[in-house]
């Protein structure tokens, strides 16, 4: 817990902030100390997050390539799947996946685009552009 | 309205677990002294279970603790304590203003949040989890002033984030929940609190007839884990190992730290009403709770290097099955007490 510019992380936003943590059992006694987290914990969150950023990656050269719509983009953005993205839009599923095709994309009446727009928190124009 | 700030006296604590945090700290509001593993223990927070057949962000879904509002639900009832708990809302615009009456009227109210959404929160934690608490407890112009205790300080959020993410959407979503106290019992039983509490944690861990929750729970995610490597190679094994240290260390204490504040409950229960048992029973889920943390570490090794893991995958299984037997040992212990004094 104490190696604090452990190189574990790539970004230095991580694990600068510091949380109560109970962290330790030794002579009967519990131990709750305010601190960083530790070395297996920054591991995993990396893990984590590097695959994440991957897919983010992956899903922006799609689009740039016209073989994906935004909305794929902004999913993988958002962190969700089709399933939860259905249940934060409210658009069936089904539709959702359909909507990953850019030809398809391109058709969208605007009321469909705005539902989309609010449920990754962003405007009309973000949603149809991917920097 | 020309008066826009209002500011209740209430003092924010940083805490291990959120809502056991937020409970005690309520708690503290109304003049009771109650450390967090208490609240933590009345409150039924120790729970497991594993559910495979849900993913949360690509990998399975487990859970350490209860199901969100249980602390708060269950310690204010076994106390017979007068609170108040609004479910859902209809309305978002409706939410909003309920909250500005309490705060009007000064009273503290708690909430249920997603945390994807949350302005002030680390942003590597930001994924989609709705079941996070805070308390709300000053509004100063169109910013609330928001006690989470697992930051530092409290916190100013804006009142359309803070709609927001009272909104969040998806799985388990909080629909506006809101829960505060209304007033205190004044002739409140602790001890026969703990009592209930304890009856109604084995009971979860041990007796409930459901493969994946509790002990049994623990076992078949032994069982599975060792399945991961060869059902979908070690890429991926090694995600869902990571997913289970990123449930058990990283979303509120977890897994080895709620171990930790439940054995501080029961430590802290053996010294109120100096019960030998009780004392035993700690020490073995504090035990329980250290393995936990060794199985952490080792596990992390495999995450570090993905494709060739370090560990023995069937190694990291019988360590579960291990801890799962240290943890049935502390429920068959405590069963067992009937009264606290002896």
């Amino acid at each position: 817990m104490e190696d604090e510019k452990s190189t574990g992380y790539k970004n230095q936003t991580y694990g600068q902030y510091r949380e109560l943590l109970y962290s330790e059992y030794a002579d009967g006694k519990f131990e709750a100390t305010v601190g960083y987290h530790g070395e297996a914990d920054r591991t995993t969150l990396q893990q984590a997050w590097d695959l994440f950023n991957d897919r983010i990656e992956a899903a922006r050269q799609k689009v740039k390539a016209g073989e994906a719509s935004p909305i794929l983009y902004y999913m993988e953005k958002t962190l969700v799947t089709p399933m939860d993205l259905s249940m934060h839009a409210g658009i069936n599923v089904w539709r959702v996946k359909r909507h990953l095709k850019p030809k398809v994309f391109k058709k969208l009446s605007e009321k469909t685009l705005k539902k989309y727009a609010e449920a990754f928190n962003i405007t009309l124009g973000q949603l149809q552009n991917v920097d | 309205m020309e008066n826009n700030t209002m500011m209740i006296d209430y003092k924010h604590r940083q805490a291990g677990h959120c809502e056991s945090g937020a409970t005690s700290n309520l708690f503290k509001f109304y003049g009771i002294e109650m450390s967090e593993p208490m609240a933590f223990g009345i409150g039924n927070g120790l729970f497991f279970s594993y559910l495979p057949f849900l993913k949360l962000q690509y990998a399975p879904m487990m859970s350490f603790r209860n199901l969100p509002n249980t602390v708060f639900h269950r310690s204010m009832k076994y106390l017979g304590m007068d609170y108040t708990v609004i479910k859902k809302f209809k309305d978002q615009k409706e939410s909003m203003d309920a909250l500005d009456r309490n705060l009007e009227k000064g009273i503290p109210t708690g909430m249920q949040v997603g945390v994807f959404n949350l302005t002030f929160f680390p942003p590597e934690y930001r994924m989609h989890y709705n079941m996070h608490n805070l308390v709300a407890f000053g509004k100063e112009g169109n910013d609330y002033w928001v006690s989470d205790t697992v930051m530092e300080h409290p916190q100013k959020i804006s009142s359309e984030d803070l709609q927001r993410v009272r909104w969040a959407k998806g799985a388990f979503a909080p629909k506006g929940k809101m829960y505060w106290i209304n007033s205190v019992n004044p002739n409140m039983d602790v001890k026969s609190a703990i009592e209930k509490a304890l009856k109604k944690t084995v009971y979860e861990m041990m007796k409930v007839p459901f493969p994946l929750n509790g002990v049994k729970g623990i076992h078949w995610l032994a069982r599975d884990l060792k399945k991961w490597p060869k059902k979908h190679g070690n890429e991926t094994a090694s995600f869902y190992l990571g997913q289970i240290i990123r449930m058990s260390e990283d979303f509120g204490t977890g897994g080895a730290g709620f171990r930790y504040l439940y054995g501080s409950f029961l430590k802290e229960a053996a010294e109120k009403y100096s019960n030998q048992d009780l004392l035993i029973a700690s020490d073995l889920m504090g035990k329980a709770a250290n393995r936990w943390r060794e199985f952490t570490y080792m596990s992390a090794r495999n995450c570090k290097n993905r494709s060739k893991p370090e560990e023995d995958y069937g190694k990291l299984s019988e360590m579960l099955h291990e801890i799962a037997d240290m943890e049935k040992e502390v429920y068959l212990k405590l069963d067992k007490i009937k009264d606290l004094n002896g």
